[in-house]
């Protein structure tokens, strides 16, 4: 057995041990994400629109993450809503840098994986870059909009008379102790992934202006900030659409 | 009064902001690299040929002129006519604009434009985020800050003492990196309490009890199927670096919900006296539930999302999906499914954590 199926087979029985039905589901959920990712490869490599990509692929993802990987429908709904106006916003930031930075496609450091590899291959690598900017995103827009819905339903919950003000006030303070939790998952996500080009640098010696002029490390770097930008319009908008549904659930 | 008092401070980086990145795009005071700005208020592009490669994918070949004026170094305050060869896929090279500052060098006295400036890109898009930040947060921001600034340098000086080991003794140095990060992130938000300690502890076994295992079953598989050979910008034994890679790839989602995990059932402890070890582990395993699942996704589309260039180039170039899977995303799932089993994991070691609270409560 290769170790890829070892550690699907692993994961989805600590899965079904620790979460149960919900755990299936968002066993579920995590392979379908995967495999949109993959199709979203073909699809593109196939010479279908990047754009019309993006517009089908974009709140699909939302819904899979969201959807499967929660059970509470208020929570789904409202999550659902606010990351999708989130990324929307988050798409037009990344649309703006990008023409500024120009920091498509492959960087220096890649050339030996590039070697046997034809480059001109006709398709807009400017546009794969927005693509793959946003999806870095999206997980992070996600993730903090459904912790941030189910921390105020349950406020809701141990006291159901909670008025909008209030509901507003404990938001901001529900959102910063996810602001802070939600930086260190992007921030050492991406570590992770650049070890190898942050070494790459202290060992071939780059100046400070060397390094905030290489295309990967602008890269990198500005998914960090459109992710954590991401992160900070989730938490007051989830709030106030919370909010202003809630009210009319009163009248 | 207060809300005002936020708004002026997040305009007030925001400017700095902006001057900062003004200063950045105009100054080449700091530049090791000569700094040049296209003149030209017109660009000539032209087609040189059109191409198709061995795979049928049609593309061209273009030719721009232009006149860039050099700004610093030997040359500062000529003016030279360059030409850029590109394709408008600009998969390595790239299309320039009129008036744009570019990085250049020479080549037998020849001048050539390498790439753009994008110093300046960075330094705005930082404040811009620092200023929303300030203006939600409010002083918030400067923890969190000090948190980015402190794992950064530690991130610096591991790097350092990975390159004098030459790649060597990787359990070591990244275990002692995961020790230091876990333990400044969660000093800065949460101050030295015991609320403090029981999520550090917990995470440190979520990070090293679900690597562990992972490791066993890679060795148990005789690591069958993971294309080492494939690890991006390798410098050094690239299945050291992977596994490093791992180690920190887990460590930012465990701690995030260890963190959730544990502050909740703190709260519920605190607020709820009569609760029983079987209602908070059922209270816990509840929370669990609900975010392992964003959380999983979380890491599964950075860790994918950053091989999707390659992914795309590899099946354009006709080679097969098994193929380009198995080269350009299989290390990147594998890395998804070692930070997936630490997120299921930490469900549990936060719970069991979290009973310390209750025992001290049935004491008193």
């Amino acid at each position: 057995m290769n170790t890829l199926t070892a550690l699907l087979i692993l994961l989805f029985a600590l899965m079904l041990i620790v979460g149960g039905t919900t755990g299936l589901k968002s066993y579920l959920s995590v392979i379908l994400n995967a495999c949109l990712v993959i199709l979203v490869a073909l699809l593109i490599s196939w010479g279908v629109d990047i754009v019309w990509v993006g517009i089908i692929f974009i709140p699909l993802k939302l819904l899979t993450i969201i959807y499967l990987g929660t059970h509470d429908y208020a929570v789904a709904k409202n999550s659902f809503i606010t990351a999708l106006l989130v990324s929307v916003t988050i798409i037009l930031t990344i649309i703006i840098f990008e023409h500024f930075a120009q920091a498509a496609g492959f960087g220096d450091q890649a050339s030996e994986e590039l070697v046997g590899l034809s480059l001109n291959v006709g398709i807009s690598f400017p546009q794969i870059s927005i693509i793959v900017t946003i999806f870095s995103t999206l997980g992070a827009i996600a993730e903090a909009s459904v912790a941030m819905s189910a921390g105020l339903l349950e406020l809701k919950r141990h006291d159901p008379n909670i008025n909008r003000t209030q509901l507003l006030h404990n938001g901001n303070q529900v959102g910063t102790d996810i602001l802070g939790t939600a930086l260190n998952t992007i921030l050492f996500g991406l570590f992770g992934s650049f070890l190898p080009l942050f070494i790459w640098y202290m060992r071939l010696n780059y100046s400070l202006f060397d390094i905030l002029n290489d295309k990967l490390f602008i890269s990198e770097s500005m998914i960090i900030i459109y992710s954590f930008i991401g992160v900070l319009l989730t938490i007051p908008l989830t709030t106030y659409l919370l909010a202003h549904t809630l009210d009319k659930d009163n009248h | 009064m207060y809300l005002n008092k936020k708004i002026l401070v997040s305009l007030a980086i925001l400017i700095t902001g902006i001057i900062l990145a003004s200063i950045c795009y105009y100054s080449t005071s700091w530049a090791t690299r000569p700094v040049g700005v296209i003149t030209s208020n017109h660009i000539k592009d032209e087609l040189v040929n059109k191409t198709e490669d061995s795979y049928k994918n049609n593309d061209e070949i273009r030719q721009q002129t232009m006149k860039v004026k050099v700004l610093s170094g030997k040359n500062k305050g000529k003016t030279y006519v360059v030409h850029n060869v590109y394709s408008p896929s600009q998969a390595v090279t790239y299309k320039y604009r009129p008036h744009q500052r570019v990085i250049v060098a020479f080549v037998k006295h020849k001048a050539k434009v390498m790439s753009p400036k994008r110093d300046w890109v960075l330094v705005l898009g930082f404040f811009i985020m620092l200023s929303i930040l300030a203006l939600l947060a409010g002083r918030h921001t400067i923890m969190l800050m000090a948190s980015l600034v402190l794992n950064a340098v530690i991130f610096f000086f591991i790097i350092k003492f990975d390159i004098i080991e030459n790649g060597t003794k990787t359990f070591l140095i990244y275990g002692l990196a995961v020790i230091l990060f876990t333990f400044v992130s969660l000093l800065l938000a949460q101050g030295l309490n015991r609320k403090m300690l029981v999520t550090l502890l917990a995470t440190l076994l979520g990070v090293f009890v679900s690597f562990g295992i992972c490791y066993l079953i890679m060795r148990l598989t005789h690591e069958s199927g993971i294309k080492y050979e494939a690890v991006d910008y390798a410098t050094q034994d690239p299945r050291s670096l992977f596994l490093a890679q791992a180690l920190l790839g887990v460590l930012g989602a465990v701690m995030d919900e260890a963190t959730d995990i544990i502050s909740s059932l703190h709260a519920l402890a605190k607020h709820k006296a009569s609760l029983t070890i079987r209602e908070m582990i059922l209270s816990g395993r509840t929370m669990g539930q609900e975010i392992m699942g964003p959380l999983i996704n979380v890491l599964v589309l950075i860790f994918m999302a950053e091989a999707l260039p390659m992914t795309i180039l590899f099946l354009r170039d006709n080679n097969t999906l098994n193929y380009t899977f198995q080269f350009a995303l299989s290390l990147g799932v594998i890395q998804s499914l070692i930070s997936a089993v630490g997120i299921v994991l930490t469900i549990v070691f936060s719970t069991f954590c979290s009973i310390i609270f209750l025992k001290k409560k049935a004491r008193r």
